[in-house]
């Protein structure tokens, strides 16, 4: 078909007929799909003959095997290792967390503003108090201290791991395509399929915490740091090599600084998926807010309101401070002279004195326990329990708005939607998606395509994963209608990126449950509330990638389309769309992966299906169900990946 | 003067003897406890009360971890957490860690009686009285039509870490009733909760002891009597009449770690004497998550309150 098309490009035959176009085959498929589902609607379910149903017992003994071996007096060295790991991590965490104590708020509160003031500048210092200050103004000090040594402990640690495999990623293209797999499954695989695991490994506690928050933080920061030295122009390149430079004087004085914007975003991103871990790691040990949320949940949503507030704030505060950090210590912008030198390292000795004076008087005036008491947690909590109240009241206009939606939605959009999914005979449905993938991307994913359908058919989750899949597809759709343009807007306008910046870091970080249940009392029905948690928390990874790929598209390019008489419109269009392809490409492939990442979320909120599944599977510890529901998701996502991949990845082995 | 030298010797290991003796009698007085706290309203109110009582009494320091249900298993076998005050049937763990490991004990029972059962509002009892048992509800199946269950009755699930076997129960009772998943347990109280409000038929998996309880009037549609081998796990599949019974009564289960139980601490046995009823229980959950009061204020109060059994949880 390629050569057909090139050919026509050349030689310009008659157009075929639309039917006969792309699209129009398309259509028949789904058309045909269609028939299918009318003429045997819920006669053709998966066969038992089918699946493997020992599957799920197997691994559930696996996991009882380990146990018993774990649980020994002397467990081989296998699990000592493990062991070792853990308390090393533990440690790592213990040890911050009570330097924070000793230091007391007074001492930590200085210590992290001087540190942000000396090497990040007044405002990012005025911002790190901002967010000490309201911790202990919303009287969650304790637990945000855990979180934040925590935090800090993993994102250090998957930035350790994460740049620097980011980094041979984007001058490999052998690593990129042997690592993406492994990063797809990291990131759509939910943590409570593995949390037992990781238990059974790790213990509970802070090391156990760390390492989930591991598995989730380290594939945005390869993937973005690889995408940035992707895009690092490939004639400057050229041209560093052509001077004589080594591959690593390349790497170090010309990739790396001009992917400079990519490796911020992949820090911040980092530290954004770090922070929104801190829920599931206390679910294991991991202390500090997230367990103020869980149990905030069940008995003091207002409570769980103002932990997820800290989260934010502290992600927040990370990020800019680590920012001003990066901008301030730029080479290319710092310039010492020896009397400017000499005072910092005055400055660097006033800080510390000033820490210890802080630390002292904090001691002296018992600022670690009198003052903890002194917040302003209760009066905060009746504020936000007044308007939860509004909300979760059913007599008020906004009800009687958002319940007849809602409704209307279930009734009339996805319910009969996941009846389509759900109830269409297996056949239709699985030839139905491997032609489509076929038409759309090509033969190769064509077969991935059909295999992963089968998988999921053979795990016995047909019937939960298609109905997963009926609302993953319109999260997905509705994530890309806001993500895209949201995106493209954002690079054009700087005013709108201010805008979306800390509503966007809001979405990745705050704990979707916290928003989300009160968004149930407003609208008591199944599936939309999944839905939108999955859309909320999809788009804003969307939206970063889309607007750095655009605005890292080089000022050449746009110069010389201006300089053509080209519009400001056309130029978006015609040039920097085009060029920031990948970074697209890549907010597409990120968007979906993360509406898959939180099905499980949906299970917890009445989406049911599979990301019930996983929740009931670490609960009631049916292991092996919770991983088949995974796996079934996993594959769910590389075939849809398959289906919209298109013939695009013909480009990767040009780029370097 | 080597004399006097391997005297002072003797004098120092003797007052280094006494020091170390000193923190080893305070170590065995109580030392460090570690509580596990699980998410719903009774655990805290379990944790809390346990948790000044060894403060107040012994003088323990007690940590609270928040571990998930099944992984504190591994916790307690870990030793990392030495007790946890209400369990409701982990079967399996008790298999693996109790029965075959040893490196969990049992602690005894905490006294309360758990429910679970169907559900709906009272006033709804009241206009339908033939809702008091499951032939009521199959006539009236339809009442509880919404949106989301198309010409069938809804049925709100319960939270998927609980026990529950609705689904099964059901069809074996060849009931009209679509069965709604809708999550974890705040998205099911917010889903009933808009409807009670609202004057309106809802019907909904539920338990007690529970803090709600207190707010909410409730009433259970009685199922069909237990009868011998009628099973209660739907994952175990199978012919759905075997479960065609009502969910058991639970008798919840505290349990230590080995290492805890045989560390000798007095606080092993405030932790195997504990053990209070549905109504202490609820008061303190209620004044925790209802009133919103700090929980070790609450327990406090009930503590004060109730000194004999205190003291009989203390040996006294």
């Amino acid at each position: 078909m390629a050569v057909v098309e090139a050919a026509g490009r050349i030689a310009t035959p008659a157009r075929r007929p639309w039917w006969r176009s792309r699209t129009g085959l398309a259509l028949a498929i789904v058309a045909g799909m269609a028939i299918a589902f009318f003429g045997w609607r819920n006669q053709v379910v998966w066969p038992g003959s089918l699946t493997w149903n020992a599957l799920a017992h197997h691994l559930d003994k696996f996991q009882i095997w380990l146990s018993d071996h774990r649980n020994v007096p002397h467990p081989s060295v296998f699990f000592r290792a493990f062991n070792e790991l853990a308390t090393f991590l533990d440690n790592i965490v213990g040890w911050l967390t009570s330097l924070f104590f000793k230091l007391t708020w007074a001492g930590t509160t200085a210590l992290g503003v001087l540190v942000v003031l000396r090497f990040g500048g007044r405002r990012a210092a005025l911002g790190t108090l901002g967010a000490f200050a309201s911790f202990a103004l919303m009287g969650l000090w304790e637990s945000s201290m855990r979180t934040f040594a925590l935090t800090i402990a993993s994102v250090s640690l998957s930035l350790a791991i994460g740049l620097p495999l980011g980094v041979l990623a984007g001058r490999s293209d052998r690593f990129q395509r042997a690592i993406t797999p492994v990063l797809d499954a990291m990131q759509i695989v939910p943590a409570f399929a593995y949390l037992m695991p990781i238990v059974l490994l790790f213990s509970v506690g802070p090391g156990a915490a760390v390492v989930t928050t591991l598995i989730y933080a380290v594939p945005p920061a390869i993937r973005i740091t690889s995408l940035g030295i992707r895009g690092v122009p490939t004639n400057t390149v050229e041209a560093a090599s052509a001077l004589g430079a080594t591959r690593r004087q390349t790497l170090a004085k010309v990739q790396l600084p001009l992917a400079r914007r990519m490796l911020l975003l992949a820090v911040n991103q980092t530290i954004l998926f770090a922070l929104s871990m801190v829920v599931i790691a206390g679910l294991i040990g991991g202390q500090g807010l997230g367990d103020v949320v869980t149990s905030g949940l069940y008995s003091n949503p207002a409570l769980a309101m103002l932990a997820g507030a800290a989260i934010v704030i502290m992600a927040i505060a990370l990020d800019r401070a680590t920012e001003a950090m990066a901008n301030r210590t730029d080479p290319a912008h710092r310039h010492l002279t020896e009397g400017k030198q000499k005072r910092l390292r005055l400055f660097t000795l006033a800080c510390a004195a000033a820490v210890g004076l802080a630390a002292g008087l904090g001691h002296a005036l018992d600022a670690g326990s009198v003052w903890a008491r002194w917040t302003g947690q209760p009066w905060l909590l009746r504020q936000v329990q007044s308007a939860l109240d509004y909300v979760q009241n059913p007599s008020t206009f906004i009800f009687h708005i958002t319940n007849p939606i809602g409704n209307f939605i279930v009734e009339y959009g996805l319910g009969p939607l996941r009846s389509f999914f759900v109830e269409m005979p297996w056949p239709a449905m699985t030839f139905g998606l491997a032609l489509l993938a076929f038409l759309l991307s090509g033969l190769r994913p064509a077969i991935v395509t059909l295999v992963m359908l089968t998988v999921i058919g053979l795990t016995n989750e047909w019937t939960p994963a298609m109905d997963t899949l009926s609302q993953v597809l319109v999260a997905t759709v509705l994530t890309m209608l806001v993500g895209i343009p949201l995106g493209v807007w954002a690079a054009e306008s700087r005013w709108t990126r201010r805008v979306l910046r800390p509503i966007l870091d809001v979405l990745q970080t705050l704990p979707q449950l916290v928003y989300i249940i009160p968004f149930i009392y407003l609208m008591p029905v199944s599936i939309v509330p999944g839905v939108i948690a999955g859309v909320l928390y999809a788009s804003p990874v969307v939206i970063r990638l889309v607007e750095a790929g655009v605005r890292e598209v080089s000022p050449h390019s746009v110069e010389a389309a201006g300089a053509f008489g080209a519009t400001r419109l056309q130029t978006l269009v015609k040039v920097k769309i085009p060029l920031a392809r990948e970074a697209i490409m890549l907010g597409v492939n990120q968007g979906m992966i993360m509406v898959l990442a939180v099905v499980v979320i949906g299970g917890l909120v009445g989406s049911g299906a599979l990301g019930y599944d996983v929740a009931q599977g670490l609960q009631q510890s049916l292991f092996g169900q919770g991983v088949l529901a995974s796996v079934a998701i996993l594959a769910l996502g590389i075939a849809l990946d398959r289906v919209t991949q298109g013939r695009r990845r013909k480009r990767v082995g040009d780029l370097v | 003067m080597k004399a006097r030298v391997g005297g002072l010797l003797v004098a120092a290991l003797v007052v280094a003897a006494a020091l170390a003796g000193g923190s080893a009698a305070a170590k065995a007085s109580c030392g460090t406890v570690t509580l596990n706290e699980q998410a719903w309203a009774g655990s805290t109110a379990n944790t809390y009360v346990v948790k000044n009582v060894l403060e107040q009494s012994l003088k323990c320091k007690v940590n609270i971890t928040k571990v998930a249900e099944v992984p504190v298993y591994q916790a307690m076998a870990d030793g990392k957490t030495d007790a946890i005050l209400e369990d409701w049937g982990h079967v399996p763990q008790w298999a693996q860690y109790v029965t075959k490991q040893k490196t969990v004990v049992r602690a005894g029972a905490n006294g309360v009686k758990g429910v679970i059962g169907w559900y709906v509002p009272t006033y709804l009892m009241k206009q339908h009285p033939e809702l008091k048992t499951w032939t009521g509800l199959k006539k009236d199946a339809t009442l509880f039509k919404s949106p989301e269950s198309g010409s069938q009755g809804m049925f709100l699930g319960g939270d998927p870490s609980y026990q529950q076997k609705d689904q099964t129960l059901i069809k074996a009772l060849g009931l009209n009733l679509k069965f709604v998943s809708v999550g974890a347990e705040p998205a099911q109280v917010a889903r009933w909760e808009q409807l009670y409000k609202q004057k309106k038929p809802v019907l909904f998996y539920w338990y007690d002891p529970q803090y709600l309880n207190a707010t909410y009037q409730l009433s259970q549609i009685q199922l069909p009597k237990r009868f011998k081998g009628c099973l209660d796990d739907e994952k175990q599949g199978g012919n759905p009449k075997k479960y065609a019974c009502a969910y058991p009564s639970y008798t919840l289960l505290k349990f230590m770690s080995k290492k805890f139980a045989t560390s000798g601490s007095p606080a092993v046995g405030v932790v195997k004497r504990f053990s209070w009823s549905n109504a202490d229980q609820n008061t303190v959950a209620k004044m925790i998550a209802g009133d919103h009061m700090d929980p070790d204020k609450a327990a406090q109060k009930w503590i004060a309150a109730n000194k004999a059994k205190v003291n009989k949880w203390l040996g006294k």
